[in-house]
């Protein structure tokens, strides 16, 4: 068998098509780009007399128009490349392009099915709904829920293991057959330095990013609120002392923080494990708090609420923090029968690491923005009607804190991402042979330059994860300030 | 340059404009068929409710919509050049110049980044040209104009420096700098105190004499316009619906709108026993709802179904008075001098026994001089001094002052968010001065509540409205379950005369109006026996104003309430309060009946105050009292008498005691209570500021 093209069958006419699009882009840009410097402004909406309104179009607007279509062409390409891959019977007419957006064919299914329902129902869904009226947000919704839905059928769309090694099929470059009675036919993106199939590591390693990125920021932002709301809403020595310490840790490098928390001597200190414990504490403290305030005058519910949040989670949390299994962890005593899982203990590390860094930063948000919310009549009026600080500061402040807080969280798990992607690429915390894209990056890293290809795929797989978020994140900004 | 070729004709002639804003479901059409002419050295206010798009007209002439505002038809004509064609450099040459805008917010027309002086200075350096040296000559004049004082500090120091109403008048003088030919103020004093509002009245028409230049003065009190200006215009939903001279339109009206909302002001005469406003039934259209017809008529008390809304009314000319005309069909048919149906007069509540008596009170915060490390000199700052009075059961009892003069700080103490620094409170037989609220029983947290001044933060934007009033409810133990409380809070909407299907709908769904409805029901869910009102109607425009006020004074006469009503507004204190007080840094100056306060002798504060109100009434005389300078601030206040800095009477007390000592409170009559030196023949020889000219 032969090395599959990267575009196969389909190839022959859409390459050149594909081509004239970014030629014609390109030119579209200078034109517009000399046409401005030289004074030439889009035209105007004008009313005529007779109640009906025209647009006098100047050069720039052609520019403009010239550019929108050669990115609509452009995208058409893109996806006849996907349909290619669907509807063509062999790889070598699939081609790598083909070949690949079949293997995605669940999360393509996944994405059309959302979209659809989505949009059919925007009116009646909130600032989800609205979303779908901003291209930029429907771009980056698009890109994170691929990355969500590629993690979520990640066996289905991987062919090969992560760990799988066919030793043939050391650096090959993508495309290349691999050997009769494989899982599949080709390394759609070549094998890496051990012969592992880069294309599956890239797409389980989508797993381990997006359990861990969301999960850390939820962590960080209940820390951070719980420990937030009460600095800006009773402020004074409280404040003082909470923003010193936000402050301490934001000062502190990043990176150097890391390398001190997976050093093994703390390790073995058990300080990773120690600061678990009282991080993982705050998502418990926030519940118990959140029902019993807003509860209190109805002791039955309260108590069943309370009682729920506090031994799911200290059930938990005790699961969590315990591992009886492993004679060097500090913290042993949850009997094993009732342990629910065992956090490998790198992993413990990066996620610790990871809220720490982050909740300083949401601290300060949501302090700021209690400062600003706390000054409301409402607030006034909840006060002279006796209520608690708890409730006011959850119930009556933090509902209206959501719209900034919302979009800080999407930006929030792209920073995260990256730090992961960092922690992995430095060799910190997650082991070293794990398809995570951090550490796959810097597995390709050594030959690079003789070898691009490992070392690629997971690079663009977290570049256009963070830039849909970034964009999501911005498309909800503009949408919740629109009405 | 902005030419300067004399010009004879007309300085703005608007015709037949109209603006829409495009959104991205519809076009939303914000001003129809607008006219009117401005001559030289005219006066011209633009009346109307918030959403009116009367700002909409002034930012038309300024050219300045925004992206999605355009002007869709109609001419508006600037010394005869149509603003409408001009290119956007002609425009930058004439705005600032020619034609400048003076807004609401003072602050946010300043850059705070620079000194005053510096950005004066610049409007004649850009527009005319002119060097460093005369443009600083130029300032100083203009702002001795304001009538600031000190001018060369002034002109050295920041905004944030200066007062609101010292900004203002650098704001009024940064437009005067280079003598423009048309003003247009855009509410230029709705965010300041009475006293201050009405010194830039003043100055704003001793300008227009002196640089005689044209106003366009837009603002929603009549009682302002009457004051400032030669005509105007009455706008209503995007149109003008009547406009004349100031004695035409006040005297002999013409059209259904400009009358129910005379009839919906508290003017002097008006009682809330006797003669109850009328307020306007129904709702201001939304702009993209508006009736087909007239757009008052579904309103009207006119209404003549076929005619009224059959299509788009023009404007009439009357063949009376000075270019006097009407937006309605039927005025020739109306008797426009027939009296108001009088709403159902009630009889007036008794008075009972004594709910409230706060004795001394005291409230002195401390404040740090240094606030980083808490060290240095502590300064203590009086917000409340001496307190002394009563509150009894089924009264009104009013609270009148300016901003700091502690009416915030006690209503705080009585709610008990702050404690009392001394003196005490007694609510019933029991003293609260030193409870906070954390500590005081369901049942005395129940008793004081509050109702809030501005309806768009007094609900949680994120909660159902019917959820906030059952809350209150869980909070103050009414109703054993869910289901109880549930049918009591659709009572408390019964009781604001809401519908019960707002129980479920979000605040953003509803108006200012029903908002403070809203925070009525919930003020009231406990069977609360004292209601502190912080200017519950301050907020809302005039034709709701009497809706809600009256609401409260039902719902008061039924539960017998007592209400603390927190205001400036003198009007509407003197249309409900039985009793008023009225407080200046922190004392109290004046308390008394509400005949008592209103009429002389007064305390020397309560006359400024009584003459700073603007009355929108062209029978009444008033004496023109305007006080001098800001109010001193709290944290160093002036020695003797706290009124003594701005008192027009000082120099009438010998021996220069108001700088001594602060005056002790006198009993002029039975339960009339002033704090003042001034001797009884002195007091006696007061004449009333308030004056109804015989008819």
């Amino acid at each position: 068998m032969d090395l599959l093209t990267w575009t196969g069958q389909f190839g022959s006419f859409l390459n050149p098509l594909i081509l004239a699009s970014v030629v014609i882009f390109l030119a579209g840009f200078f034109t517009n780009f000399v046409l401005t410097v030289a004074g030439v402004r889009p035209g105007e909406l004008e009313i005529q007399g007779d109640g009906t309104m025209a647009i006098n179009s100047t050069p720039a607007d052609y520019a403009l128009a010239t550019m929108k279509y050669a990115v609509l062409l452009f995208v058409l390409c893109c996806i006849g490349y996907i349909i290619g891959g669907l509807v063509l019977p062999t790889m070598e007419q699939k081609g790598i392009f083909g070949a690949v957006g079949q293997r995605f064919l669940p999360v393509w299914i996944a994405l059309i099915v959302t979209f659809a329902l989505s949009i059919t129902f925007k009116r009646r869904l909130g600032l989800y709904g609205k979303l779908f009226d901003s291209l930029i947000g429907m771009i980056g919704f698009g890109l994170v829920m691929f990355w969500v839905f590629s993690a979520i059928f990640a066996s289905l769309v991987a062919p090969f293991d992560a760990l799988d090694q066919i030793s043939s099929m050391r650096n090959e470059v993508p495309g290349t057959p691999t050997p009769e009675g494989e899982a599949f036919s080709h390394y759609l993106f070549g094998g890496d330095r051990l012969g592992r199939d880069v294309f599956s590591r890239m797409v389980l390693g989508s797993t381990y990013v997006l359990q861990i990125a969301p999960l850390a920021t939820l962590f960080a932002f209940m820390v951070g609120i719980t420990l937030g709301l009460p600095a800006g809403y009773i402020g004074g020595k409280l404040d003082t002392v909470l923003t010193f310490v936000a402050n301490l840790v934001l000062a502190f490098p990043v990176i150097l923080l890391f390398y001190l928390l997976v050093t093994p001597e703390i390790v073995q200190a058990g300080v990773p494990q120690y600061m678990s414990m009282v991080l993982f504490l705050f998502p418990i403290i926030f519940l118990v708090v959140l029902f019993n305030s807003r509860y209190h005058t109805q002791p039955t519910i309260r108590n069943v609420l309370v009682g729920i949040a506090a031994v799911v989670g200290f059930w938990l949390y005790f699961s969590l923090i315990s591992d009886r299994a492993n004679l060097d962890s500090a913290v042993r005593f949850w009997p094993e029968s009732v342990d629910l899982f065992n956090i490998p203990g790198n992993l413990l590390i990066v996620f610790v690491s990871v809220v720490f860094v982050n909740s300083p930063t949401v601290f300060r948000i949501v302090r700021g923005i209690t400062l600003d919310v706390k000054t409301r009549d409402y607030v006034a009026a909840a006060q002279t009607r006796g209520e608690g600080p708890w409730y006011i500061m959850l119930w009556e402040i933090l509902p209206n804190a959501r719209g900034p807080l919302i979009v800080d969280f999407c930006l929030r798990i792209g920073y995260t991402t990256i730090l992961l992607g960092t922690l992995g690429f430095f060799g910190l915390g997650l082991s070293p042979e794990s398809p995570d894209w951090g550490s796959t990056i810097n597995e390709g890293r050594r030959l690079l330059t003789v070898y691009p290809h490992p070392a690629l795929p997971p690079a663009l797989a977290l570049m256009s994860l963070v830039l849909g978020l970034n964009l999501l994140a911005d498309g909800l900004r503009e949408e919740s300030l629109k009405d | 340059m902005a030419d300067r070729t004399p010009y004879d004709g007309p300085i703005l002639e608007i015709e037949n404009l109209s603006i829409s804003f495009f959104t991205r479901l519809r076009e939303i059409p914000a001003v129809m068929d607008f006219s009117c002419t401005v001559m030289p050295g005219e006066a011209m206010g633009l009346v109307g409710e918030s959403g009116c798009g009367k700002s909409t007209v002034a930012l038309g002439v300024m050219q300045d919509l925004g992206v999605n505002g355009r002007v869709v038809g109609g001419t508006i004509k600037f010394k005869g050049r149509d603003l409408n064609k001009m290119s956007q450099e002609e425009l930058r040459d004439l705005r600032g110049s020619e034609i400048a805008m003076i807004y609401q917010e003072p602050m946010a027309s300043l850059n705070p980044a620079m000194k005053i002086g510096k950005q004066l200075m610049e409007v004649p350096m850009i527009h005319e040209g002119k060097s460093e040296k005369e443009a600083y000559q130029l300032a100083l004049e203009v702002v001795q104009d304001v009538r600031l004082p000190d001018p060369e500090r002034m002109l050295k120091s920041y905004p944030h420096q200066l007062s609101g109403g010292q900004q203002q008048r650098i704001v009024i003088a940064m437009a005067l700098m280079s003598k423009p030919s048309l003003l247009i103020l855009d509410e230029p004093t709705t965010a300041l105190d009475v006293t201050v509002e009405a010194g830039i009245v003043d100055l704003v028409k001793g300008l227009g004499e002196k640089y005689g230049t044209s106003m366009l003065f837009i603002s929603h009190n009549l009682g302002l316009v009457l004051e400032t200006c030669d005509r105007l215009c009455v706008m209503y939903s995007g149109e003008a619906v009547e406009t004349g001279r100031i004695a035409d339109v006040f005297d002999n009206m013409q059209h259904p709108y400009t009358q129910a909302l005379f009839r919906s002001i508290p003017l002097p005469g008006a009682d809330k026993n006797a003669r109850p406003l009328i307020a306007i039934p129904g709702n201001f259209p939304l702009p993209h709802e508006r009736p087909p017809g007239c757009n008052f008529g579904p309103r009207c008390n006119y209404f003549e179904e076929g005619r009224c809304n059959a299509d788009a009314i023009p404007m009439a000319e009357l063949d009376h008075g000075d270019r006097h005309a009407t937006r309605c069909l039927r005025y020739a048919e109306i008797d426009w001098d027939a009296p108001p149906e009088v709403a159902a007069s009630t009889e007036k509540a008794t008075i009972g026994d004594v709910v409230l008596k706060i004795d001394n009170l005291k409230k002195y915060y401390e404040v740090a001089a240094n606030a980083l490390f808490g060290g240095g000199d502590k300064k203590v700052v009086k917000a409340n001094e001496t307190l002394t009075f009563e509150a009894r059961e089924s009264e009104t009892l009013a609270i009148v002052g300016e901003s700091g003069c502690g009416k915030s700080t006690l209503a705080k103490v009585l709610m008990g968010l702050e404690t009392a620094t001394d003196g005490e409170i007694l609510l019933g037989n029991k003293p609260i001065q030193n409870t906070p609220i954390e500590e005081r029983d369901t049942g005395t947290v129940s008793n004081v509540q509050m109702v809030f001044q501005n309806p768009f933060d007094t609900l949680n934007p994120s909660m159902t409205v019917g959820r906030q009033i059952i809350r209150a409810l869980e909070i103050f133990k009414i109703g054993k379950n869910e289901a109880e409380r549930r049918e009591r809070m659709l009572e408390l909407l019964d009781l604001v005369k809401l519908p019960r299907a707002f129980a479920d709908r979000m605040p953003r769904q509803l108006s200012g109006g029903q908002k403070q409805r809203v925070g009525i029901a919930r003020a009231f869910a406990g069977d609360a026996k004292i209601v502190v009102a912080d200017e519950p109607v301050s907020a809302l425009d005039v034709s709701v104003q009497a809706a809600v006020t009256d609401l409260l004074m039902e719902i008061q006469r039924r539960e017998k309430t007592t209400l603390l009503f927190i205001s400036h507004d003198l009007s509407i204190v003197r249309y409900l309060s039985d009793r008023v007080m009225v407080m200046y840094l922190g004392h109290v100056v004046e308390l008394g009946d509400t005949e008592q306060v209103f009429s002389p002798p007064y305390h020397p504060y309560t006359e400024a105050l009584l003459s700073a109100v603007p009355i929108a009434d062209t029978s009444i005389e008033k004496q023109h009292i305007v006080l001098e300078g800001d109010i001193p601030s709290a944290m160093n206040p002036p020695s003797g008498c706290p009124f003594q800095t701005r008192c027009r009477w000082k120099s009438d007390v010998p021996g220069g005691l108001c700088d001594k000592e602060v005056p002790p409170m006198r009993t002029l009559a039975d339960g009339h209570e002033i704090k003042c030196h001034l001797s009884e023949d002195i007091l006696s020889r007061m004449e009333p500021v308030i004056k109804i000219a015989a008819e």
